[in-house]
């Protein structure tokens, strides 16, 4: 028998997903196989496709509010501030200050628990069970704090166009003081647990590594993108919000493996709670929600606003004619670039690997598919 | 902490590109490019070797100006770059021809592949070069049904969909408002 026979016939296809635990929610990916090596993996999109930008167009644009807490429901409030932000700009309505302190809070607890998940779901699709016990123990306290002025634990729809729905409380900002310590003190836990555990680090270390080019060619944002070491943050380089108000780094990784993705998300826990601790600190007094129009016109023309959700830039672009109703209105999600690097990425490399990098990654599937 | 900008307009009307500058606290970008279908890839390039990255490929279905040439299918493809580095955000769109194809750019920028057949999925614009032209988000079976295409009604000009500075200020606060809750 010849060899390219030989090889030819050691080839299969292997469908991973879309009920693959490690894929986070119905994402397929067809996987050309040689033994135990990946020749080409392509992932295949749109199996919880809701067309989301199709409803933005067809109603006011409070309505569609609650959409935007449903793209990426593991951190909903940056996609809430976006939205909100966008309309706040096109229609150029004024925002109390301690509305936006509010949003900053939140935002960051949001990201907190967002990381938190993500730690602990990682860390399972490598094989470790407890981390995700100790996430979700943490991350319990966030959505009790969340849920005790918003209303809702996952999905939720608390800013306001001009503010926000109801102000804080002394309980809040308590309750979240007590969560700050309480977490600082879990540190050392984890770090013990996995980040100096040798299992770990082999899995994660010299692993899936990106480029600051092939970062480039696709467009990759977030935690993936510092990985790598470009120290990009919409939260820096492009300041909304009352962000330019504190004082916080931007961690980077040196080479942009998944080890380097993993360090840069604990890193920025410690970012985010510090966040909280200034903006609790100078919260300022006053209305959280301003005055404004029930029918809010949108003016002819386009209009750009991008946040920083927990995967990367979420980018709103919308086109007003003059309604309340958008013309059009497209959302810019960062799972969905950062997954296009996949078919490059994972070319030639071993099947468990590639499950250490789609956990890396930190992917979203609502979020990419919309 | 606000990174400096720099003035890119002047690298691309070096290069012939038809690029204006825009109020960037009204519009959340910086410079507005509108390109010919023959000039999509040279801009892809242009911005490349400049430093940009792709932040987004979509679809606008709008009616062509009175006027204006018949040929136009109503239909642009809007990119949207932007910087690691610093503050810059670019948005360029193109007019897509009646024939509805228009050059890919995705062996510039390879993370183009998806936006441009989420594009085709939601608009029908088939992207030239592009080497895996099939739906991505929408259902294989059925390719022609473009969601986000307008209906005949719903259509608006171009002019009512642009910006113009002269707009009149709509929703600052007057008239009867909305309190607290």
């Amino acid at each position: 028998m010849l060899e390219s026979e030989y090889q030819e016939q050691n080839r299969f296809f292997l469908n991973m997903g879309p009920q693959h635990p490690s894929t986070h929610g119905v994402l397929l990916i067809v996987l050309e196989m040689e033994g135990e090596y990946v020749l080409d993996p392509q992932p295949v999109l749109g199996f919880i496709h809701r067309m989301h930008e199709k409803m933005g167009e067809s109603r006011p644009c409070q309505g569609f509010m609650p959409n935007t807490a449903r793209m990426d429901y593991v951190c909903a409030l940056p996609y809430n501030h976006g939205y909100v932000s966008l309309i706040e700009r096109k229609a150029g309505i004024e925002v109390p200050k301690r509305a936006e302190y509010i949003r900053v809070i939140t935002s960051e607890l949001n990201r907190v628990a967002s990381h938190l998940l993500w730690l602990g779901a990682y860390l399972l699709d490598l094989g470790a069970f407890t981390p995700i016990l100790y996430g979700f123990d943490d991350r319990e306290h966030i959505l009790d704090i969340l849920e005790s002025i918003t209303g809702s634990r996952l999905t939720y729809c608390y800013y306001r166009f001009g503010g926000v729905y109801q102000d804080i409380d002394d309980k809040f900002i308590e309750a979240t003081r007590a969560f700050i310590k309480r977490l600082r003190k879990r540190y050392v836990i984890y770090e013990k647990l996995v980040t100096k555990n040798i299992i770990f680090i082999k899995r994660a270390e010299n692993i899936g590594i990106v480029s600051p080019d092939m970062a480039l060619r696709y467009g990759m944002t977030g935690p993936n993108l510092r990985g790598s070491g470009i120290a990009y943050d919409v939260r820096k380089n492009e300041p909304y919000s009352v962000y330019p108000e504190f004082d916080f780094e931007i961690p980077v990784g040196e080479q942009g493996d998944c080890l380097d993705r993993y360090m840069v998300r604990v890193q920025e826990i410690e970012q985010s709670l510090r966040i909280i601790e200034q903006a609790l600190d100078r919260l300022p007094d006053g209305p959280v929600r301003s005055k404004v129009k029930k029918n809010i016109k949108l003016t002819p023309g386009d209009c750009n606003f991008a946040v920083e959700a927990a995967r990367g830039e979420l980018s709103y672009y919308l086109v007003g004619d003059g309604t309340s109703t958008p013309y059009r209105l497209k959302v810019r999600v960062p799972s969905y670039s950062n997954l296009s690097c996949l078919p490059e990425l994972g070319r030639g490399i071993l099947l468990s690997d590639l499950v250490s990098i789609l956990g890396s990654f930190d992917l979203v599937i609502p979020e990419m598919d919309r | 902490m606000a990174k400096e900008t720099k003035d890119y307009k002047k690298d691309f009307l070096h290069q012939r590109f038809d690029a204006t500058e825009t109020d960037y606290d009204q519009r959340g970008y910086h410079l507005e490019v509108v390109l010919d279908v023959n000039q999509v890839r040279k801009f892809a390039q242009t911005a490349y070797e400049l430093g940009f990255y792709l932040v987004f490929v979509t679809g606008f279905h709008v009616r062509p100006d009175e006027g204006h040439d018949k040929k136009k299918s109503g239909i642009e493809v809007v990119y949207q770059f932007a910087r690691y580095d610093r503050q810059y955000r670019i948005k360029a769109r193109v007019s897509v021809p009646n024939t509805l194809e228009i050059p890919s750019i995705s062996d510039i920028y390879q993370g183009a592949d998806w936006h441009e057949r989420e594009t085709r999925d939601l608009y029908g614009v088939v992207f030239d070069g592009h080497p895996n032209m099939k739906p991505l988000l929408l259902s294989e079976e059925d390719p022609d049904f473009h969601p986000l295409l307008k209906e005949e009604k719903k259509l608006k000009f171009l002019h009512e969909v642009s910006w113009s500075p002269e707009a009149p200020e709509v929703a600052k606060g007057e008239a009867e408002a909305e309190t607290g809750r």
